[in-house]
């Protein structure tokens, strides 16, 4: 099992018990009440049956808030995720953050910044890439590039899939949309390996069919699932960080509900991915502080309900290239995310919004969230490390500590080592070269891709079966008008 | 209460972005036997200024969609009064827009739609979540020059496909300019499938949309 950052220091809260009943209660109220519009004959009917109060006309289900506190109830709050290669399983939940990528659309050259489609090599290098970093311990749907070249739009998802089971052993999130989660299921079994499910709200308060469908594919399998949303704060929630927390934490519920109605003890993930917007281009602000604020209220509140939760937020930036604004924008996000207790981050590799994503800065990134690991796992206080007898033996100057067995067993222990920064001093740096960490990180790209193999490879049956998958899934989309004479054309000529 | 006076009250309803206030003087206006069609060059006034300063970077979003929303609501009374004299407004050309089915994104359509409307089109706006099917309704109610579909979700980007090869098989694809947007969308994939146009913001959209009219 990956080991990931275990907290040691108290979570940061910033809301009052007081604070969080009123937006308990207020989330209670909105699910009663206002209600949560499902587009799904099939989970209406099973909502219902359940004591919610369904209008079938405008599929609005209200929820009791005796069923919401027992679902509650039922989820897990901390669950192994399987990995082929047990090493690599996930232990989600309770004081244990796990890091993960964020994916990007497109690639970027670094010479000019601009986006552009990425490349098979570049996808799948993506993924022996993140396989090798230290601190990013799994995949985010859609990963890295949502799809690459020759690959039809609506093949993205598994294409991805494909690529992280075939190059990683690391747990991967998958998205759904087009019944792709169907066929993404089917390569997780061939490849002997857990993935992680979604559902998507679709802010304000509804769900639209394809969510839900995914939910019941995910949930029948028996594969643990996601919830999360997407929100902007002033655009499709209230403009208020408490407003928003209420709707999303209703809006994420509704699903955790008929999730632990299909099977009891479904592992859930609530995922905080809201944003205030930008009321200039009507974008996600992302970099903004108002993602930090709403994650520390999100986090402290999903505690209580004892649900393991997922930052989203501190993955993407608002620059479009590697720089001192994306690094200060997503490292704050990370900062919060961290220190507030959330057991999974997306931060690996994102830079703007969803659209674009670079390796270099996901070698970054991992110094960045290595730092921010060893920050929360505070320090230890005991005989040994206070060290009294040591302090007293050294005394003062001429003593020191250099070359005590003490500062060798302990160094490691208590520092934190980044690999892509420059810490060199300045006569180091003028005669190598004057490196910046970009130099640095690239260095150490070229030597994970010459060098790293992926611990347990697909076996060449499984290889197969994921192969004969990929292709029932492209003959079924061909089939269905969903890939053109072009995209089909540029598929057979791979 | 003289024309001068009812007309700067509409302006006003539209600057403080204020629905009721603009739709009852709309209605006041008509009671008066004002042209509509100089009522409507009034208001197509008034959303001009707001989208300047939007432009200028003195207003902000909310504001954009307050008084386009207050316009929207006194566009109707304005349209059923020339449709009574059988007379029609000018306009730059007409747009059916609407956010696709599976995606509920509605900013980004609905600043295109704002501002197309600020830029003197007519736009009949769909909303969002718009099945194939009813863009087709759409087309043949509206008979638009230009139809404009928006995708935040790559997985819903698909159905912008499934929307022109539905105009194809009906046999009107030719007779509307289609342009995409929206996050999920790229310059190849609109060329993948045989857009006219795509663009990635909402101020380029307008401009696309008045170079397709040959404006």
């Amino acid at each position: 099992m990956l080991k990931g950052f275990v907290r040691n220091i108290a979570p940061m809260e910033i809301l009052s018990k007081e604070q969080i009943e009123s937006l308990h209660a207020a989330t209670l109220d909105v699910l009663w009440n206002t209600g949560i519009r499902i587009e799904h004959k099939k989970a209406l009917s099973l909502l219902e049956e359940n004591g919610c109060k369904v209008d079938h006309d405008h599929m609005r289900v209200k929820f009791p808030a005796r069923l919401v506190e027992d679902c509650l109830r039922k989820c897990p709050g901390s669950f192994r995720v399987a990995s082929r290669d047990s090493q690599y399983d996930l232990l989600i939940g309770a004081n244990r953050t796990y890091m993960m990528t964020f994916p990007g659309m497109q690639a970027l050259d670094k010479d000019n910044w601009e986006p552009r489609v990425a490349t098979r090599k570049e996808n799948y290098d993506g993924v022996t890439i993140i396989d090798a970093l230290e601190n990013v311990h799994s995949m985010s749907p859609y990963f890295p590039y949502f799809g690459f070249e020759s690959v039809p739009s609506v093949m993205g998802i598994p294409e991805c899939l494909a690529a992280n089971l075939r190059n990683s052993t690391k747990i991967s999130m998958c998205g759904y949309g087009n019944n792709c989660e169907s066929y993404c299921i089917n390569m997780a079994k061939a490849s002997e390996q857990e993935i992680i499910g979604m559902c998507l709200a679709a802010p304000p308060l509804t769900y639209f069919s394809e969510a839900i469908e995914s939910l019941f594919r995910y949930v029948e399998s028996g594969l643990p699932i996601l919830f999360g949303g997407g929100q902007v704060f002033g655009g499709t929630a209230p403009a208020t960080i408490a407003g928003a927390t209420v709707t999303n934490n209703a809006e994420l519920i509704a699903p955790l509900v008929l999730a632990q109605i299909i099977r009891p003890g479904t592992r859930v993930i609530a995922a905080e991915f809201a944003f205030p917007q930008n009321m200039k281009n009507g974008a996600p602000d992302f970099g903004s502080i108002g993602i930090s604020l709403h994650s520390a209220v999100f986090n402290q509140i999903w505690r209580k309900y004892e649900v393991p939760v997922a930052d989203c937020n501190p993955g993407p930036s608002s620059s479009k290239m590697i720089d001192f604004q994306c690094g200060y924008e997503k490292t704050a996000a990370l900062f919060t995310a961290a220190l507030s207790g959330a057991n999974i981050i997306q931060f690996h590799g994102g830079l703007y919004g969803e659209l674009s994503w670079h390796p270099l800065q996901a070698i970054l990134d991992d110094d960045v969230a290595g730092m921010i690991g060893r920050l929360i796992q505070g320090i230890t206080v005991d005989d040994e490390t206070i060290a009294l007898d040591l302090i007293d033996q050294t005394g003062p100057v001429p003593g020191h500590y250099l070359n005590t067995k003490h500062t060798r067993e302990w160094w490691k222990r208590e520092q934190f080592i980044a690999k892509a920064a420059d810490r060199m001093t300045y006569p180091e740096w003028l005669e190598t070269g004057k490196k910046s960490c970009l130099d640095l990180s690239h260095q150490i790209m070229e030597n994970i891709l010459a060098t790293h193999r992926v611990s347990r490879p697909l076996t060449p049956s499984q290889e197969e079966e994921v192969d004969k998958i990929l292709q029932e899934a492209r003959d079924y989309y061909r089939s269905s008008g969903l890939i053109s004479d072009k995209e089909w054309e540029s598929i057979s000529v791979l | 209460m003289s024309t001068l006076r009812i007309i700067e009250n509409l302006k006003q309803a539209i600057l403080e972005y204020d629905s009721d206030a603009a739709e009852t003087w709309v209605k006041r206006a008509v009671e008066e036997g004002i042209d509509p069609i100089e009522v409507m060059d009034e208001l197509t006034a008034a959303i001009n200024q707001v989208g300047d300063s939007f432009g200028k970077g003195d207003l902000w979003l909310p504001d954009l969609v307050g008084a386009a929303d207050a316009m929207k609501a006194s566009v109707p009374v304005l349209e059923e009064e020339l449709k009574k004299t059988g007379r029609k407004r000018q306009s730059l050309g007409v747009v059916v827009i609407g956010t696709v089915f599976g995606d509920i994104h509605d900013i980004g359509k609905s600043m295109v739609s704002t501002l197309l409307l600020a830029e003197g089109f007519e736009v009949n706006d769909l909303g969002v979540n718009i099945k194939a099917d009813d863009f087709i309704y759409a087309l043949e109610e509206y008979c638009p020059n230009i139809l404009a579909m928006s995708a935040l979700l790559t997985t819903t980007a698909a159905e912008q496909r499934k929307v022109v090869n539905a105009m194809k098989k009906k046999g009107i694809r030719d007779r509307v300019r289609v342009m995409v947007g929206g996050g999920a969308i790229t310059a190849s994939f609109a060329d993948s499938i045989g857009a006219d146009g795509y663009d990635p913001t909402a101020p380029g959209a307008v401009r696309l949309a008045k170079k397709l009219m040959g404006a």
